[in-house]
């Protein structure tokens, strides 16, 4: 009774899971924190607008940056695939631009570079969603980014997929090709009720198997039956190759299925901010990320630390006031970062900064695990800024020592 | 006279009881073949079944009709041996069309909203028929392994052209060659089934270029022959008589 249970709770998520497409879709918290840290780090996102109409075009925007230290439990990111993390195809997707280039399908990622990327989509199915930035990682999962509500409004039946063939013929998937598939499946379908009519009407099971039995088999078939097999393979043939010659002849311009790896060069970044962690603890009771860095300014601008980004977790530094009303809440932690001393590092100079991120948010997005991961080095990036408001990027990642708070 | 008329009126309604079971096994049997081919078919064809996008010229005519002989070649067996009923693979399959028209429907468009033209099903029913043709004609299953088993895996791709041709035209979109089908798989997004892992015009029969699909169908045709010998005795091991001989 145990096993059946069991199985049937199996066979019941594996039905879940083949069913439902979108249940990938808010596996954001999902992965352990070290890979959410030090694989895909998303910035700059930004919607067009929060509400769209039915075949009204939307545009996602934003940053990535590869980690350098990206896990060696990982493999490297050649097969990776800019995706929407939505429930089902509520928007099409029309154009994915990467640093500025047409991307179709997936591409190699460089570790270290920072990537510009445009998801050009268009209203299909009203209502009020919860859609995310996704990077699918081949052999490794899905790397969410910061997902936003964004309304659909108007009639889902009004929605048009126009597309224009290399013969200049305009089709709409949405509806291309439907009644012809299902026409074929209905030709087929009739052919094989008849054949199985042909049977069904005779009497069956126990006087079929009585005569079986008896080793009167033969007499179960008539000569008109073994006649209607015969003609049956020669007119199966005949359709199936005229069938085939059919389209082949109505489409003659056929193409294989296109597939194919993109290779797109990292953003050109100078990074004249240099950090080095020296120490990095996690406060277990005050769910606190402590770092103590040693930060060297090559610009030619005095430059202080302004936000520590972290898995999408985002901690802002109050002096410097850049704080994003527009990025998700339970994201976002207005006063979240101390930076000691707070004054800004002269160009040239090194300076050694004491950093501290705190919030419960760190438990709330599940980053807190990162002290019970197998491997507990941390990533984050840091986003410093001169008197110009020019910005300058730096990854980090260090071991992160626990601190439960005994002291 | 009197007991002629009752044996007569006592056959009939023998013939009626025996009709009435005859509707009352087929039923459950029907819905047994819809659940389990239908469930072994998502667990080894799955994607390729499921997507447009997915039905290249290699891999979906290699896949599909040789997990697609199992439940055919097994329930062919069982008809044809103890009732020489030569339907068993148009059965099958017919009901493997009903389970996937059932699914795509509701399943994939109504609740998940993909069109139906990105998830259209193959159709494996012109090679059943042709299965059990070959084995009303040759009473062999020698002959139908040989015969039967390479018609059913080299007529699958030909057999669904007439459905999938029309959404092979190419199109320049982005400034880049695809078909309608490469299209219809980018625009509707699954957050599940990212490009990369279409497993798709990979592997050693690209070198033969343009003859990349005749060399499929030929390898599927082959290989369907000693799958179709061995799905075929699997039939043979589960249509025992064993129980309902003891009555
Ligand atoms: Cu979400």
């Amino acid at each position: 009774m145990k096993i059946i249970t069991k199985r049937i709770i199996k066979f019941g998520l594996l039905g879940l899971l083949l069913f439902s497409p979108e249940l990938f879709a808010h596996g954001e918290r999902a992965l352990e924190p070290f890979i959410r840290m030090r694989t895909i780090q998303w910035y700059d996102i930004q919607w067009s607008k929060n509400t769209v109409d039915v075949n009204q075009e939307i545009v996602l925007s934003g940053r990535f940056h590869v980690a350098e230290d990206w896990p060696n439990a990982m493999v490297k990111p050649d097969s990776a695939f800019l995706n929407l993390a939505i429930p089902t195809p509520v928007l099409v997707r029309t154009a994915t631009y990467i640093n500025g280039a047409i991307l179709n399908n997936s591409m190699a990622l460089k570790l270290g570079g920072d990537y510009d990327f445009k998801l050009v989509l268009k209203g299909r199915v009203p209502g009020r969603y919860h859609i995310h930035p996704m990077m699918n990682l081949r052999d490794i999962g899905v790397i969410v980014g910061p997902g936003m509500w964004i309304d659909v409004q108007g009639v889902a039946a009004d929605f048009k997929n126009p597309v224009t063939t290399l013969a200049g013929e305009t089709v709409d998937l949405e509806t291309y090709g439907t009644a012809n598939g299902i026409l074929w499946h209905l030709v087929w379908l009739g052919i094989a009720a008849l054949w199985l009519l042909w049977w069904l009407r005779r009497p069956m099971f126990i006087p079929r198997y009585k005569q079986t039995l008896a080793g009167d088999e033969d007499a179960l078939i008539t000569p008109l039956d073994r006649k209607i097999g015969g003609f049956g393979i020669i007119g199966t043939l005949v359709l199936i190759t005229a069938s085939f010659v059919h389209a082949d002849q109505k489409y003659p311009e056929s193409i294989p299925l296109q597939t194919g790896r993109a290779e797109i060069e990292p953003l050109p970044m100078k990074h004249d901010v240099a950090v080095k962690i020296k120490r990095a603890t996690y406060r277990v009771v005050q769910r606190s990320l402590q770092l103590t860095m040693e930060v060297t300014n090559k610009s030619d601008k005095p430059v202080e630390l302004g936000e520590l980004n972290s898995a999408t977790l985002r901690f802002f530094n109050p002096a410097l006031q850049r704080f994003d009303s527009n990025y998700p809440k339970e994201l976002a932690v207005e006063n979240g970062l101390d930076v000691q001393p707070s004054s800004a590092i002269s160009p040239g100079a090194t300076a050694t900064l004491t950093v501290k991120a705190t919030d419960v948010a760190w438990h709330n997005q599940k980053l807190a695990s990162i002290t019970k991961d197998t491997d507990s080095n941390f990533g984050a990036m840091l986003f410093f800024y001169d008197n110009t408001g020019e910005r300058y990027l730096a990854s980090i990642s260090a071991p992160v020592i626990p601190d439960f708070g005994t002291n | 006279m009197v007991s002629q008329s009752t044996a007569i009126s006592r056959a009939a309604e023998i013939a009626k009881i025996s009709r009435t079971f005859d509707f009352i096994l087929l039923i459950p049997i029907l819905l047994v073949i819809i659940g389990t081919y239908h469930l072994s078919m998502i667990l080894t064809v799955g994607d390729w079944d499921f997507w447009l996008d997915w039905k290249d010229r290699q891999w979906w005519p290699i896949v599909t009709p040789l997990m697609g002989i199992s439940f055919p070649a097994a329930i062919q067996y069982g008809l044809w041996k103890h009732l020489r009923l030569p339907i068993g693979a148009t059965v099958c399959t017919v009901c493997l069309l009903l389970g996937m028209a059932i699914t795509r429907w509701f399943a994939y468009h109504l609740w998940t909203n993909y069109p139906i033209n990105l998830v259209l099903p193959a159709t494996l029913i012109p090679g059943a028929l042709l299965l059990d043709f070959v084995l009303l004609t040759s009473r062999s299953f020698f002959v139908t392994a040989i015969l039967g088993g390479m018609l059913f895996a080299a007529v699958f791709y030909p057999a669904n052209w007439a459905i999938f041709a029309p959404f092979h035209q190419p199109v320049e979109y982005n400034g880049s060659l695809m078909t309608l089908a490469d299209v219809s798989g980018y625009s509707y997004i699954r957050p599940g089934v990212p490009e990369y892992l279409r497993i798709i015009e990979r592997g050693v029969l690209r070198t033969y270029d343009t003859y990349a699909t005749p060399l499929s169908a030929f390898c599927a045709a082959v290989l369907a022959v000693p799958l179709y010998a061995l799905w075929s005795y699997i039939g043979k091991l589960f249509s025992t008589t064993r129980f309902i001989d003891k009555f």
